[in-house]
């Protein structure tokens, strides 16, 4: 009996941990990929996130739509937040003279931050702070490995890996893919073969965008956000990318599995209140040991 | 010449608060009590703002050093009711202790990686508090059994001399010798060192000098207060919020700390009749703020004087 | 002597991953003598400067300062030892006075020290006079003419009393006559009884000043003696100069389009934040032809390239076929046929070498982009072999070769090449210089090519600039340039 218990847990944490990674690595990936090719850290990355719950959340429950197009408003509410970002703040930072070349990190940082406590700000005006669960696409339940594991687990998982491939076919399979590619090793020497820089950012933006789509309606369907979970969220994003070390995305891939599992067996073996505190331990562990990740470079 | 102007600008400033020390004989308790909490917001910016506009540290989380500070002079009161200043003191030396854990990163690892440090630290001080709720009180707060005081006129003057005390200190500090080559650690460490300049030891010390005040000024809030909760002491919303008044006042003023802070807190005031969308617009008129005049209100005023 | 000797280096060395930087360099530096350390871009000699100071550690050797073994201490104590460095790039306290900048190096490294006294105020303006500081003591560096932040660095060095002090290409953005004045102080430094040792690019600029120069070449010492002796030396020569010239220039007027020429470069004006790069600078290329402009690393080539390539901000204008490119972005440039093989190389270093092709082939039809890889595999044929392995892992030639290839992917009609042969050894040098001379017989392309080196960029050239400190100071043939300008451009 003890036994069979044991490895019951052991199965539904395998599970279980093999979901939430799925979408912290999709959750990051963007975020990664901003990082690489333009030097950006988004920290209203996880408020983004949130816009795109709050919408789905808000488009079935108001609308009364079906699950689906309350998936793609969460999506197309993600995509416009983040072009924003970029255009209003993250653009223009970039290119004003008023600002030292040096500062300017500093700058977008205070930005995107206040950017992110904004929309925290209005979404709890709008919609108060409770938290949010959109209408999952798939329900029921399924048996995999004898642990009774909700369908929506396993679309989460699918969907993630299928736009992770997506996107990995794309930029090392396309043209324009492969000049993203370049440009995060080189930005110079895409300039001088002729391509524009600023069509590359408001690419990867545009990418960034429907990933942050794609992740927080995945979030919301799983879990479930409130306006509360802007700070964790940026925090677990650029966790996960700094573990697996700045501008690497298999970097960021690898650590998204070792925060999420490290968070799911803390939940299910000490106590889901200390979920995140074995990462955070973690990363500044890391931080003082190998300040450059798992794989980065630098 | 750089000695007379700091003069100046002190006794400018002791005109300013003599006066505003009147203000409880003007203006009712309910303005005094905002005022009061702006102080001590003033204070937690200028601390944040020696270490970032002068040792060039990106500090995310000056509630680490400020909770620190707070929870451990109310979990003492609570527990032992000893002499109010004993927890005060105790307060302060834990938040000394977290500016050194803190510093320990910041000393290694150069730009986002530190600005991600503090905000990690912040993270695990508002899980601690959260999970062992018998001691902290978790997400309902702690309520502090004992204040300094209930008039709301002796909390004002507290809270305003020792903003000033504060004020005349980080910025006396910032314009002396040593202020001098923190600012040239911060800006370019490898000239500084060629230079003579041991970078860790002055940084440290910088640190140290912004716990110190953080810790300190938490401490009196949350005797103020009469609680203490993640909300007001440690949340990252009230980090950013320090920063905000910094940069509104101006980076590397230290002064302009205290301008943000009164600012912040008489437009949230002010927007009150707008409900719960005054932070929102606080936080827009921050981040037009920066994206348009970085240099904040000192700066304006300083560049106008300069162009002259 | 030895005894005397301020600043003993020996054996010193540095390894960055697998490039060995410095190898075994041994020398001294006595009071109150100058030593001038020389060499080309990469050779090692801004790294040796860095290892004395303590701002990078060395792998091994020792640093004597006064005796004193400093090798691997903090670059704060080797500072407090005596050794002073005054960077090419000023970088002061921007919210501070001048005063107050040079205040700040008077200053112990104490956390005690609250109040300027009047000694120290005092001692501030006795500095500030001797470097000529005292017009501008309150004004704030943001404000003042480049020279003047030269005198800053100067002054900050002064302040802290070096027995040895470092000066990093001392004359680099100054005028002639600002030069004059700097090489006085410098001088006046000397008489103090304190060790300079000054790092520069070529020992014509510290000729004038130096006891003894010192030769570096890929971070080994490969000539030591008098001004003179150095620059007569054999070594030196090659690395600068090479061996002997054969030229084979076709006369400008047998360009079709001697009126109006493809690029014009007219009164070109660069700065760099107070630093002239470029004054004044007017160039042209006739379609077709084959331009060299030689000058030493600092002139100014790689700005005017990059004026070109429509990277930087400029004074003047640069015209193509008669029409202004002022305005046009730095890729649309490029797309339209003035393509630029950069002196960074800017490769994609962790995509492969056939990749890196393709990146430059981006705006060609499958079939076109595989005709020109065709083409270039022949002109380069060691890039066939290599065509699966990422560039990061070819050697620095081969590197350059795909540099080069890259560029002649988008079709130039003027193909710009910033110093190609850097750091290189001779062989490649050769076959480099063997493929520009097949590109030059069998394509019409026009090249506009930089080069510090002028056994490289003479047998190919049309017609040849000098370019220094930031001005255009000959024009001719490549023949005439041997006995007009060969003597002087060590």
């Amino acid at each position: 009996m003890g036994t069979c218990r044991v490895s019951v847990v052991f199965w539904q944490i395998l599970v279980d941990g093999f979901a939430v990674s799925s979408l912290y690595a999709l959750g990051a990936m963007g975020f990664a990929l901003i990082f690489g090719v333009s030097g950006v850290l988004n920290l209203s990355h996880g408020a983004l996130m949130v816009v795109a719950v709050v919408a789905a959340w808000a488009a079935g429950n108001d609308l009364h739509d079906d699950p689906y197009t309350g998936a793609l408003i969460g999506i197309g509410a993600g995509f416009v937040a983040t072009m924003i970002t970029y255009f209003v703040i993250v653009g223009p930072l970039q290119r004003t003279q008023k600002i030292r070349e040096e500062e300017k990190e500093i700058f977008i940082l205070t930005g995107t931050l206040l950017w992110g406590i904004m929309i925290q700000e209005f979404i709890a005006y709008l919609y108060t702070n409770n938290a949010k669960t959109v209408a999952p696409i798939v329900n029921g339940v399924m048996s995999i490995v004898g642990v009774r594991t909700p369908k929506n687990e396993l679309f989460t998982a699918i969907v993630c890996w299928l736009v992770i491939g997506g996107l990995w076919l794309l930029v090392n399979r396309t043209r324009a893919g492969k000049a993203v590619l370049a440009a995060s090793m080189n930005p110079r020497g895409v300039t001088l073969l002729g391509i524009e820089l600023s069509r590359i950012y408001i690419a990867i933006w545009a990418i960034y965008g429907l990933l942050v789509g794609v992740a927080g309606v995945l979030l919301g369907m799983f879990l479930g956000v409130s306006s509360y979970s802007v700070g964790p969220l940026t925090a677990s994003a650029f966790s996960i990318v700094v573990l697996g070390g700045l501008g690497s995305v298999s970097g960021a891939l690898i650590a998204a599995y070792v925060v999420g599992y490290l968070e799911t067996i803390t939940a299910y073996l000490i106590s889901p209140a200390y979920r995140t505190i074995p990462a955070l331990l973690l990363l500044i562990v890391v931080m003082y040991l190998r300040p450059r990740g798992f794989l980065g470079r630098r | 010449m750089r000695l007379s102007s700091t003069i100046r600008i002190l006794l400018v400033g002791l005109v300013v608060v003599a006066l505003a020390s009147f203000l409880p004989f003007a203006v009712s308790g309910y303005v005094l009590g905002l005022l009061t909490i702006a102080y001590y917001f003033g204070v937690f910016a200028m601390a944040w703002d020696l270490l970032f506009g002068f040792a060039g540290e990106v500090n995310f989380g000056p509630t680490f050093l400020i909770g620190t500070g707070a929870y451990t002079a109310g979990i003492l009161d609570n527990l032992y009711q000893p002499p109010i200043w004993l927890c005060v003191v105790a307060g302060t030396l834990a938040a000394v202790a977290g500016g050194v854990i803190l510093a320990l990163p910041a000393l290694r690892v150069r730009g986002p990686y530190f600005g991600l440090t503090t905000l990690v630290a912040v993270l695990m001080l508002q899980n601690y508090v959260v999970v062992d709720a018998s001691l902290t009180g978790g997400e309902i707060g702690l309520t502090v059994p004992d204040v300094i005081t209930i008039s709301d006129a002796k909390n004002y003057e507290l809270a305003l001399w020792f903003m000033a005390f504060s004020a005349a200190i980080l910025f006396s500090l910032s314009r002396s010798p040593v202020g001098l080559i923190l600012q040239a650690s911060g800006q370019d460490a490898v000239q500084a060192g060629a230079l003579g300049f041991n970078v860790t030891k002055h940084k440290l010390f910088a640190f140290i000098v912004s716990a110190l005040f953080s810790g300190l000024a938490g401490a009196l809030m949350v005797f103020y207060l009469g609680s203490a909760s993640v909300g007001t002491f440690i949340d990252i919303t009230v980090g950013v919020q320090i920063i905000i008044a910094a940069v509104l006042g101006g980076r590397r003023t230290i002064l302009g700390g205290v301008l943000g802070a009164v600012f912040i807190i008489a437009m949230a005031e002010a927007l009150r009749p707008i409900g719960d969308l005054a932070n929102f617009v606080v936080f827009t008129m921050a981040l037009v703020v920066v994206l348009l005049f970085p240099s904040g209100f000192f700066g304006l005023l300083t560049r106008t004087k300069e162009g002259g | 002597m030895t005894e005397t000797a301020h600043l003993q280096v020996s054996g010193l060395s540095k390894r960055f991953g697998g490039l060995i930087a410095v190898k075994d360099m041994s020398f001294n530096v006595e009071a109150g003598k100058i030593v001038g350390l020389i060499g080309p871009n990469g050779s090692g000699k801004s790294t040796v400067m860095k290892l004395i100071m303590g701002i990078e550690r060395p792998d091994g050797g020792s640093v004597r300062i006064d005796g004193t073994e400093v090798a691997g201490w903090p670059s704060h104590k080797i500072a407090r030892m005596g050794a002073g460095i005054v960077f090419q790039h000023s970088r002061p306290l921007h919210r501070q006075t001048v005063l107050e900048n040079i205040t700040l190096a008077l200053l112990p490294d104490k956390l005690t020290k609250l109040l300027t006294d009047p000694e120290t105020d005092a001692k501030a303006r006795a500095i500030a006079a001797r470097v000529g500081l005292t017009a501008v003591l309150d004004r704030r560096p943001a404000t003042l003419p480049f020279a003047d932040l030269r005198k800053i660095e100067i002054a900050k060095a002064i302040a802290r009393d070096p027995k040895v002090l470092l000066i990093d290409e001392p004359f680099a953005g100054l005028t002639s006559a600002e030069t004059a004045a700097f090489s006085d102080l410098i001088c006046e430094l000397r008489d103090d009884g304190r060790a300079v040792l000054l790092v520069d690019h070529n020992v014509k600029s510290v000729s004038r000043l130096v006891d003894r120069v010192l030769a570096m070449y890929v971070g080994e010492r490969i000539a030591e003696g008098t001004a003179d002796e150095v620059m007569r030396d054999e070594t030196v020569r090659r690395v600068y100069l090479g061996g002997s010239i054969e030229t084979a220039a076709r006369p400008e007027s047998s360009f079709r389009d001697s009126k109006t020429p493809f690029l014009e470069v007219d009164n070109l004006n660069v700065h760099y934040g107070k630093a002239q790069a470029l004054e004044n600078v007017s160039i042209h290329v006739h379609a077709g032809e084959f331009v060299s402009v030689v000058g030493l690393n600092g002139a100014g080539k790689t700005t005017l390239f990059n004026a070109i390539s429509g990277l930087l901000r400029y004074g003047g204008d640069i015209r193509r076929e008669g029409t202004t490119l002022r305005g046009q972005s730095a890729a649309m440039i490029a797309r339209n046929g003035i393509v630029q093989s950069p002196e960074g190389r800017e490769l994609f270093v962790d995509m492969t070498v056939r990749e890196n092709l393709d990146m430059g082939g981006q705006h060609l039809s499958p079939e076109e982009a595989g005709k020109q890889i065709t083409w270039l595999f022949d002109l380069f044929p060691i890039l066939r072999e290599r065509q699966k392995q990422n560039a990061g892992t070819l050697s620095g030639g081969e590197q350059q070769m795909l540099t080069i290839a890259r560029a002649l992917m988008m079709k130039p009609k003027l193909l710009i090449l910033d110093e190609p042969t850097l750091g290189l050894a001779p062989v490649i040098l050769e076959q480099i210089s063997k493929a520009l001379e097949r590109l030059r017989q069998t394509t019409p392309i026009t090249v506009l090519l930089g080069e510090q080196n002028v056994t490289f960029a003479l047998p190919h050239a049309d017609r040849v600039y000098v370019l220094e400190h930031a001005r255009i100071v000959w024009e001719g043939s490549p023949d005439r340039f041997a006995a007009e300008m060969g003597t002087g451009y060590l």
